[in-house]
C-alpha cells in the first residue's frame, strides 16, 4: 500500500536527515520562538544562577530544630508512570554465591543495574527537558546538540547547588478557607480536584497564611492534596494521571516575577491539566523552563511538609535537594528533604 | 442548519468576517448595560443521558457539558446547566426555570426544534438574551458545525490523496454510515462529501451503503462490497469514528489494505488519544488506512461558545452565525489539535 511506502520513506529520510547532520534539526529561528535568559547568551544554568553564597547562608538560618521532613516518593514497581515509561533495577548478587567472597574476612558485595527512564517518581525537569521545535532555554538550538547519549548542551551538570530556602505553600487549606474546595471523590484526604486552576491570588493567600514573602531563589512546593491518589498505586494511577490541578499562565508568570528557582508540586506535571486553552500544549512548562530557565519538580510528597507547617506555624524550611551531575540528562529522580 | 455550497470558501467561527451579519446582542438584552460580571448564564444540554450519542458522531452531551465546565474555569460566570435530556418539554420547562431565575443568559442547546419558539418567546418575554447552539431559537445568534464543509474536507482528503498515491487509478467511492439519518446535519455531511469528492474527481460517484445506525453493520457492507470489486481501490467516507474502525477492520480481514483508504467525520475520542495511547489516529500509526477524521472539536464547544456569551452579556455585537473550524486530523497533526500531556 502507498500509505506504508510513503510512511517507511518519511522514516527513512528523517533518520538520514539525523545521521546527516546535527545541524539539520535546527530550523527554527530561536530567536523568535525563545526568549533570551537574563544571565547571559552562554549560560546553561539557569535559574539556579540564583542561588549564591548569600542566599545559601540565609536559607541556612531557617534549620531551628534539625527536624528533617522527607519530601520525596518512594520509587517501585507500580507507582502511576504514563505509557512507556519505566524503572527497573536489576540486582546482581553474584558475590554472594558462595565461594565468591573476597579475602579472608569473606568480604561480599552487591549492586544495582537500574534501567530508567529520568522522569520517573519524584523528578526534577532540566533545561533540556521542554522546548518549542528545537529551540530551547536560552534561544538553543538543540538540533545541533542532540546525541544518541544526552545532549550536548542544558544537561544537568551544569546547574548549581540547590541549597536554598524552601517555601510550602498549602493550596488545600487556602481552597478550604475560602469555601471552593471541591474534593475528588477518590481522595481519602482532603485534595484539590483535577482541572482547578490556581490564580496568583490564590498562592498570594497561601503564602500570607504562613506571613512568608517569596525571596530571590527560592524553591517552591505547592500543595495540593492529589498525591493522595499517587500513594494509593497502583489503584488510582489511572485517576491521578487523567487530569490535575494545577497554576495556570497567570499564577506561572506571578511565580517567575518572583526569581524562584523551581517550583515542586505533588501531581505529575504542575500545570493545571486539563489546561485552560487545550489548543496549547504544556504553557506552563514551556514558559517555566524554555523562556525563564525555572525547573519543575513533580510527585513531590508535600503532605509531611504542609502538616509539620500547620503544626507550628512555619511554611519556610532549608532545602536539601541534590540534584546528581548526570551529564547530557533532560532530568533526574531527586531525593528531597525540608530541614527545619 | 443547512448550509449552502456557495458558502464553501468561507472562513468560519468568529472570524469577524466582512460583511458577515451581526446580532446586536444589546438588542435583545434587556439592559446588558445593567448586568456586571460575574454573570449568571443558564446552558440547557441537548441530552447528557450516558452513553447517548449526539448529532450522528461519537461525542456525547457529557462531552459538551464538560466543556462547558472547564472553559468557565477563568471567565467571570455561574453557569446553571439543565439537561433537555432530548425532551420537548423537558426543554421547555429547563428555560422556564431558567428564566424564573433570572439569569443574564441563555444558551440553548436542544435538538427538538418544536420547543424552540416557545422557548425564543419566553426568553423575550423576559428580556434574556439567548445563544442557540446547533438549531435556531428565534432571533438568536447561533453557534453550529458547519456540517457541510466537514463533509466537503473529507471528500476533497479523499480526492487528494487518491491524486498523490494512485494517480492512474479511477478508485470506486462509498459513504458508509447512518444514510437514512434524517437530521440535516447528517444530510449536509453526506452532501457535503459528495461535493468533495466530484470537485476532485468529477467522474467518481460514490455508492451509499447505509449501516441504519449500527456502526457494526459497517463492517459486513463493507466486506461485501468489497467481494464485488475485487481489484480496485476504493475511497470510503465513514460518517462516524466508530463506523471507521468497524470498516478498518473489514478491510484488514479482506487483506484490501493497500487498496483502501478511510476518511472520517467527528474526531471523538475512539481515535485520538495522549502521547503514550495507542489510537488510530496517531503520529506513530501514520500508515493507517484510516487517514484520518474531520475534527468537530463538541469536545471543545464551551470553548467556543462562552466568548461568545460574553460578548453578548458586554452588550457587544456578534455573528448571527457562527461555526466550528473543522480540520482534518490525520497522524501529522493529531498532537498539534489535541496536546496531549503525557510526556511532561
Amino acid at each position: 500500500m502507498k500509505l506504508k511506502k510513503l510512511a517507511t520513506q518519511a522514516a527513512v529520510a528523517a533518520i538520514v536527515v539525523m545521521g546527516a547532520s546535527g545541524t539539520a534539526l535546527a530550523q527554527a529561528d530561536c530567536k523568535a520562538l525563545i526568549q533570551p535568559s537574563p544571565f547571559g547568551p552562554d549560560d546553561q544554568t539557569g535559574a539556579s544562577n540564583r542561588i549564591t553564597p548569600p542566599v545559601t547562608k540565609a536559607a541556612a538560618a531557617e534549620i531551628k530544630t534539625g527536624e528533617v521532613v522527607s519530601m520525596s516518593n518512594v520509587l517501585v514497581d507500580g507507582i502511576p508512570l504514563f505509557g512507556t515509561r519505566f524503572s527497573k533495577d536489576i540486582l546482581t548478587a553474584v558475590g554472594l554465591v558462595p565461594g565468591a567472597e573476597f579475602g579472608k574476612n569473606q568480604a561480599t558485595y552487591m549492586e544495582d543495574t537500574w534501567l530508567s527512564q529520568s522522569h520517573v517518581g519524584t523528578h526534577f525537569d532540566g533545561l533540556g527537558h521542554i522546548g518549542i521545535k528545537d529551540c530551547y532555554y536560552n534561544q538553543t538550538p538543540m538540533g545541533k546538540f542532540v546525541t544518541q547519549n544526552g545532549l550536548k548542551r542544558l544537561g544537568l551538570e551544569h546547574l548549581n547547588t540547590f541549597a536554598t530556602r524552601g517555601v510550602i505553600i498549602d493550596m488545600v487549606r487556602v481552597f478550604k478557607e475560602a469555601g471552593k474546595l471541591k474534593k475528588n471523590p477518590n481522595c481519602k484526604a482532603d485534595c484539590i480536584d483535577g482541572g482547578t486552576v490556581f490564580s496568583a491570588a490564590d498562592i498570594q493567600a497561601g503564602l500570607k497564611m504562613y506571613n512568608v514573602t517569596l525571596r530571590e531563589g527560592d524553591v517552591v512546593f505547592l500543595h495540593t492534596g492529589y498525591e493522595d491518589l499517587f500513594l494509593q498505586y497502583p489503584a488510582m494511577n489511572a485517576v491521578y494521571n487523567a487530569s490535575e490541578p494545577g497554576i495556570g499562565m497567570e499564577a506561572a508568570k506571578w511565580l517567575a516575577d518572583q526569581k524562584v528557582v523551581a517550583i515542586g508540586y505533588d501531581t505529575f506535571a504542575l500545570e493545571v491539566w486539563p489546561s485552560e486553552d487545550p489548543t496549547q500544549g504544556i504553557p506552563v512548562h514551556v514558559f517555566l523552563i524554555a523562556n525563564n530557565g525555572i525547573h519543575i519538580i513533580e510527585n513531590v510528597r508535600t503532605d509531611l511538609i504542609a502538616a509539620a507547617a500547620a503544626k507550628d506555624g512555619r511554611a519556610t524550611f532549608f532545602l536539601n535537594m541534590t540534584v546528581p551531575k548526570a551529564v547530557g540528562f533532560t532530568g533526574n529522580f531527586v531525593n528531597i528533604e525540608a530541614v527545619r | 442548519m443547512a448550509t449552502p455550497a456557495s458558502c464553501l470558501g468561507r472562513r468560519r467561527l468568529l472570524a469577524g468576517a466582512a460583511g458577515a451579519a451581526l446580532v446586536s446582542a444589546a438588542a435583545r438584552a434587556a439592559n446588558p448595560s445593567d448586568r456586571t460580571p460575574p454573570w449568571r448564564i443558564a446552558f440547557a444540554n441537548i441530552n447528557e443521558t450516558q452513553g447517548v450519542r449526539i448529532e450522528g458522531l461519537g461525542f456525547t452531551g457529557l462531552d459538551v457539558r464538560k466543556s462547558f465546565e472547564l472553559a468557565a474555569r477563568t471567565l467571570p460566570v455561574n453557569i446553571i446547566y439543565y439537561d433537555n435530556a432530548g425532551d420537548e418539554q423537558t426543554a421547555v420547562s429547563n428555560a422556564a426555570d431558567a428564566i424564573s431565575q433570572k439569569v443574564d443568559l441563555l444558551i440553548e442547546y436542544n435538538g427538538e426544534t418544536g420547543a424552540n419558539p416557545e422557548i425564543a418567546r419566553k426568553a423575550a418575554a423576559a428580556g434574556i438574551p439567548v445563544l442557540a447552539i446547533g438549531y435556531p431559537v428565534g432571533n438568536a445568534p447561533v453557534y453550529s458545525a458547519d456540517n457541510h464543509e466537514a463533509g466537503r474536507i473529507a471528500g476533497h482528503a479523499l480526492g487528494a490523496f487518491t491524486k498523490q498515491s494512485w494517480p492512474d487509478e479511477t478508485p470506486l467511492a462509498v459513504v458508509l454510515g447512518d444514510i437514512g439519518d434524517p437530521s440535516d446535519a447528517v444530510t449536509e455531511r453526506i452532501k457535503g462529501i459528495l461535493d468533495g469528492v466530484h470537485a476532485e474527481l468529477p467522474g467518481v460517484e460514490p455508492t451509499m451503503l447505509d449501516s441504519g445506525g449500527q456502526p457494526q453493520r459497517g463492517d459486513d457492507l463493507l466486506t461485501k462490497y468489497m467481494r464485488q470489486q475485487p481489484r480496485r481501490k476504493v475511497l470510503i467516507a465513514t460518517l462516524d469514528d466508530a463506523t471507521a474502525l468497524w470498516a478498518r477492520n473489514a478491510i484488514e480481514l479482506a487483506v484490501r489494505i493497500n487498496d483502501c483508504v478511510i476518511v472520517s467525520q467527528g474526531l471523538d475520542r475512539t481515535v485520538h488519544g495522549g502521547a503514550h495511547e495507542k489510537k488510530e489516529i496517531d503520529p506513530t500509526n501514520r500508515a493507517s488506512v484510516v487517514l484520518g477524521s474531520v475534527a468537530y472539536f463538541m469536545d471543545r464547544y464551551g470553548y467556543d461558545v462562552l466568548p461568545l456569551a460574553m460578548r453578548m452579556l458586554k452588550g457587544e455585537s456578534v455573528p448571527a452565525h457562527s461555526y466550528t473550524q473543522h480540520v482534518l486530523v490525520t497522524g501529522g497533526n493529531v498532537f498539534r489539535e489535541y496536546p496531549p500531556i503525557d510526556m511532561n
